[in-house]
């Protein structure tokens, strides 16, 4: 009793091919030390992210992803790297085996996980049985909305919402402490005596 | 469930795993500062694939109302009375996909009795959701049918039972498990039940195309704006160290700071830190 | 719709539409007098909301009037509701002695931003602690985080490796959130549901994989914001090298919150019939937290930056707060609540000490305290005091904690991490005696290395950190008022998770 006939269909195929692609392009990312290359590889690996969300049905996430992943961050990550380095160099062994060792840790709870999750796709699963559901019936008499996210977003979750513009506000004011007027920026600010010591 | 099956199940949560474990490694063992922000975006990026994943439904369509669930709610509202009769023309709405133009004609001749059957087909719709294309002809066809006089009728419906069998045995898939479980028994025993029977063909006008589960994405809209909001703050750190020190390599800068840390008193360590950052 | 029914949300709201006010506020005095304006104001409603919770029982507050499984939820009993009366107490002391340390370590051009950040970060702490939603746990979180990374960056003008120090944390500070959404992830798609009463609902019975993962991630991520001992390598370098103030805010609150989390998520979203549980009780967070005190008091000792050395202080009393609710006992849930409290009052009147140091000497170093008693006694003298505190001294609260603790691990037949308790509260003797015999024996180096101290720290400052000193005695009087509230929170608390009250 799966209910998961479309094991085979092009969706599946589709998905296949872009999960493949987004795996080839993070281990791209991490083989490469030429930073330009990175940022933009990390805009296309958001980009595949975005059409694999397309092809999830997640079409809101997969606007979103486009133009926040792919683009506002690729262009953050385009400026901080022409104002810190282009290149990045080799890091003294030693750390990598301890890293592989975390990382395999933490793949492993996953994977351990994964054993008992319901069948990806299945409509009968816990998760998309409950509350998703309810929003699903409840938008089109309650939030006269087109957009079942929509509604969910600007309503019923909408507090979650007010607190993302929160963190962008707050991320607006880290932005401007840290690089803003009076942000002791070395170099910049003069009036800095006891940062001008430590640099000297 | 043999094993290709429970891999299918679960080879976008395999992939998100495999992301997840590269962005992580890419934070901890690489000493490039900018680049361990590239890693955390990878590593948040696979979370997201990981929650859009939970809400995937096969044979589901993007969360967004296609069908006439907005007007249904604005003008039926949620009595059942109404519910039904309007569940009934969604439905038929619905069924064209599966049944030719000119069987659908025949079966809103009877749609009174039928109202089950055509509850019944909807369901193929989630299989093939081109009813859509047909649906606005239909409807308008609908319309001139006579309503259906609910409740008293629907009590008929047992009599249509076996009908409702044949028509499923044709049914070439077996039916989907989401929607309103109607098996055959199910359905014999379900139209014995006038009211539930109301209220579940009010129901399949909702249900008549499946969505996939909204709530995921509204988390991962939420985690996408956390995602870049900290890339920012992390690249501006970036920025401010590279001015402050001069580097961004972890190394350099780690050598840099047990200078400091030993500068008062000097000794063996300062020396090695000083090689260190030579 | 009285301002009464709405009173749950004040102390977010308020906050939250103050803080964008404060970057419009000309620099200078007014964005303090603002931010103070709104942390008394907060502060009065987390009051009233804790004497509301105390009086008639746990509050549900459905935002959007959403009922909860739909919408997000605020929901306060007495553990949520101390911890409220708690972030929003210290913040409202601290931020007026903020005043005068911020006008030596940040920029004036900055003072607008600064107090907007430490408001949203106060927010953040408070949103997190009043949730009743999980995801909407970790948006908060991130509120908070995000402020607090800028926070610390702040003290690059006076030590650039204050920037060094922030950006680690952004790193570990964002892994361990991340973490946390997985785990929630998990959990939700175990159960379909993010509200935590309905989670713990659903979870009843469901012992899977899913579920298992999905507390080691929570655990995991919560003990990366929280520095559990092996996870704690970004803290000492933050609150060494953050703004004096801000170390004093976060020591104080920032930790108590991701231990508050914890508790919320072992207690009320999991219960005790998960095997699991008590396991990592047992295997993980008892050792963790023997092993943190141990570890990072001894650390502690041989620090010659006061600030660090009261950084790690606070990783090794963080491993008492594990300690006490790995017990799983009311007793032990007690201690850890009570210590919450009690610790945050010390920590917070220390940090405020060495602020004051730094505001009249330049410096956190140890060789900057020498002959302090002279030059400056009142700052001395609350320093001592809170390290008398801080060791467990009678009628000071480290006291009424070490008591509550030490009464749990033999309850719960932890003899020996009864004499373990008792030897690290010996090692906290070392390194604040330590402290204590500099500033009051030791005459200063005339090496013109420091400044020495002309006068005492100015009013602005002395008066919160000796309220905050005098709450430190008073409640270690006063043992009934925070220990009778910790004991019905854990029993409730108790409760939920399915244990003997």
């Amino acid at each position: 009793m799966t209910g998961y006939a479309p094991s085979l269909s092009p969706v599946f195929l589709i998905d296949l091919a872009l999960l493949t692609m987004l795996m080839l392009v993070a281990i791209a990312m991490l083989r490469s030390r030429h930073l330009f290359a990175v940022v933009m590889l990390s805009g296309i690996y958001s980009l595949l992210s975005a059409a694999f969300f397309v092809s999830l049905d997640a079409v809101d996430v997969a606007f979103t992803e486009a133009a926040v992943g792919a683009g506002i961050s690729t262009v953050l990550m385009l400026g901080g790297m022409l104002l810190t380095a282009r290149r990045e160099k080799p890091k003294r062994p030693g750390r990598a085996p301890v890293a592989l060792a975390a990382v395999i840790v933490v793949g492993a709870a996953l994977f351990y996980a994964t054993i008992d999750m319901p069948a990806f796709g299945d409509a009968s699963a816990p998760a998309n049985a409950d509350v998703g559901q309810q929003y699903v019936e409840r938008t089109a008499s309650e939030i006269p909305m087109p957009n079942i996210v929509t509604a969910v977003l600007a309503s019923y979750r909408g507090f979650d919402t007010m607190g993302e513009t929160m963190v962008i506000f707050t991320a607006g004011v880290a932005v401007m402490l840290l690089l803003g007027a009076g942000s002791a920026r070395g170099g910049r600010d003069v009036s800095d005596v006891e940062n001008k010591d430590e640099e000297a | 469930m043999d094993w290709f099956d429970f891999i299918l199940a679960r080879y976008n949560y395999w992939i998100f795993i495999l992301l997840m474990m590269i962005g992580l490694y890419v934070v901890f063992a690489r000493g490039n500062l900018v680049k361990k922000i590239v890693g955390l975006n990878i590593f948040q990026t696979s979370v997201f694939i990981y929650y859009i994943s939970i809400g995937k439904i096969f044979g589901g369509t993007a969360p967004i109302y296609m069908g006439d669930e907005l007007d249904a709610a604005a003008h039926h509202g949620p009595d059942s009375g109404e519910g039904a009769g309007h569940g009934a023309e969604a439905a038929a709405h619905g069924a064209t996909a599966h049944a030719g133009a000119e069987e659908m004609q025949s079966k809103i001749d009877n749609a009174a009795p039928g109202e089950e059957t055509l509850a019944k087909e909807t369901l193929h719709s989630k299989i093939d959701n081109s009813a859509l294309d047909h649906g606005n002809d239909l409807k308008d066809a609908l319309k001139t049918a006579p309503r259906p006089e609910e409740a008293d009728s629907l009590h008929s419906l047992p009599d249509t039972g076996d009908k409702i069998a044949n028509t499923l045995s044709h049914v070439d898939k077996t039916p989907p498990k989401a929607g309103l479980q109607f098996t055959p028994d199910g359905l014999t025993d379900a139209a014995g039940d006038a009211a539930h029977s109301a209220a579940v063909a009010a129901h399949g006008a909702v249900e008549a195309i499946v969505y996939t589960n909204p709530l995921p994405h509204v988390l991962i809209l939420t985690a996408i704006v956390v995602g870049v909001a900290t890339t920012a703050v992390g690249l501006a750190l970036a920025v401010r160290i590279r001015e402050a020190y001069g580097t961004i390599e972890e190394d350099e800068l780690e050598a840099a700071d047990d200078i400091a840390e030993f500068g008062h008193q000097p000794g063996a360590p300062a020396q090695q830190a000083a090689e260190g950052a030579a | 719709m009285s301002i009464v029914a709405q009173l749950p949300v004040l102390p977010i709201v308020m906050p939250i539409m103050a803080a964008p006010i404060t970057l419009l506020l000309p620099r200078g005095r007014a964005p303090h007098l603002w931010a103070c304006l709104f942390t008394w104001l907060t502060f009065a409603a987390c009051i009233a909301l804790f004497r509301e919770v105390a009086a008639t029982g746990p509050i549900s507050y459905a935002l959007g009037d959403w009922a909860p499984p739909i919408g997000i939820e605020y929901r306060i009993d007495l553990a949520n509701a101390l911890v409220l009366l708690l972030v929003s107490g210290i913040a409202s002391v601290v931020f007026p002695f903020a005043y005068r340390s911020v006008q030596l370590e940040v920029d004036q051009r900055q003072t607008p931003l600064f107090y907007g950040a430490l408001l949203i970060c106060m927010t953040g702490l408070l949103g997190v602690t009043i949730t009743g939603d999980a995801f909407n746990v970790f948006v908060f979180l991130e509120i908070s985080s995000l402020s607090t990374y800028a926070l610390i960056a702040m003290g690059a003008r006076r030590d650039r490796r204050a920037l060094t120090a922030a950006f680690n944390y952004l790193v570990m500070g964002t892994i361990g959130a991340t973490f946390f959404v997985i785990g929630i992830g998990l959990l939700y798609q175990s159960t379909g549901t993010l509200n935590m009463a309905d989670l713990a609902q659903q979870l009843i019975g469901q012992d899977n994989r899913m579920v298992q993962a999905g507390f080691a991630f929570i655990l995991v991520g919560m003990g990366l914001k929280l520095a559990m001992f092996p996870m704690h390598l970004w803290l000492p370098n933050a609150y060494t090298y953050a703004p004096s103030a801000v170390t004093a805010f976060l020591a104080a609150t920032a930790t108590k919150v991701a231990v508050y989390v914890i508790i919320r998520f072992f207690f009320s979203v999991f219960n005790f019939d998960f095997a699991f549980i008590g396991a990592a009780f047992t295997y993980v967070l008892l050792p963790l937290g023997l092993a943190g005190m141990f570890v990072a008091s001894f650390v502690a000792v041989f620090q010659e930056d006061v600030k660090r050395m009261l950084a790690y202080s606070s990783v090794a009393q963080i491993g008492y707060m594990l300690l006490g609710l790995s017990f799983a006992t009311v007793e032990g849930l007690t201690a850890s609540l009570v210590h919450i409290f009690n610790h945050a009052l010390m920590k917070a009147a220390l940090f405020m000490a060495v602020a004051c140091v730094v505001l009249r000497s330049g410096s956190h170093s140890i060789h900057a305290f020498a002959g302090l008693s002279k030059r400056m006694p009142v700052t001395t003298w609350a320093f001592i005091i809170s390290g008398l505190s801080l060791i467990g001294v009678p009628l000071t609260v480290g006291f009424i904690s070490k008591w509550y603790l030490l009464n749990a691990a033999f309850a719960a037949g932890h003899w020996y991490a009864g004499f373990l308790i008792v030897a690290s509260s010996l090692i906290a003797l070392a390194y604040i005696g330590r402290v204590a015999e500099v500033m009051l024996l030791k005459e200063p180096a005339d090496d013109g290395k420091f400044v020495l101290p002309k006068e005492e720290a100015p009013l602005s400052m002395l008066v919160p950190m000796w309220i905050l000193v005098a709450a430190n005695i008073y409640f270690g009087v006063r043992t009934d008022l925070t220990g009778d509230i910790a004991t019905r929170a854990a029993e409730a608390l108790m409760m939920m998770a399915g244990g003997a009250p």
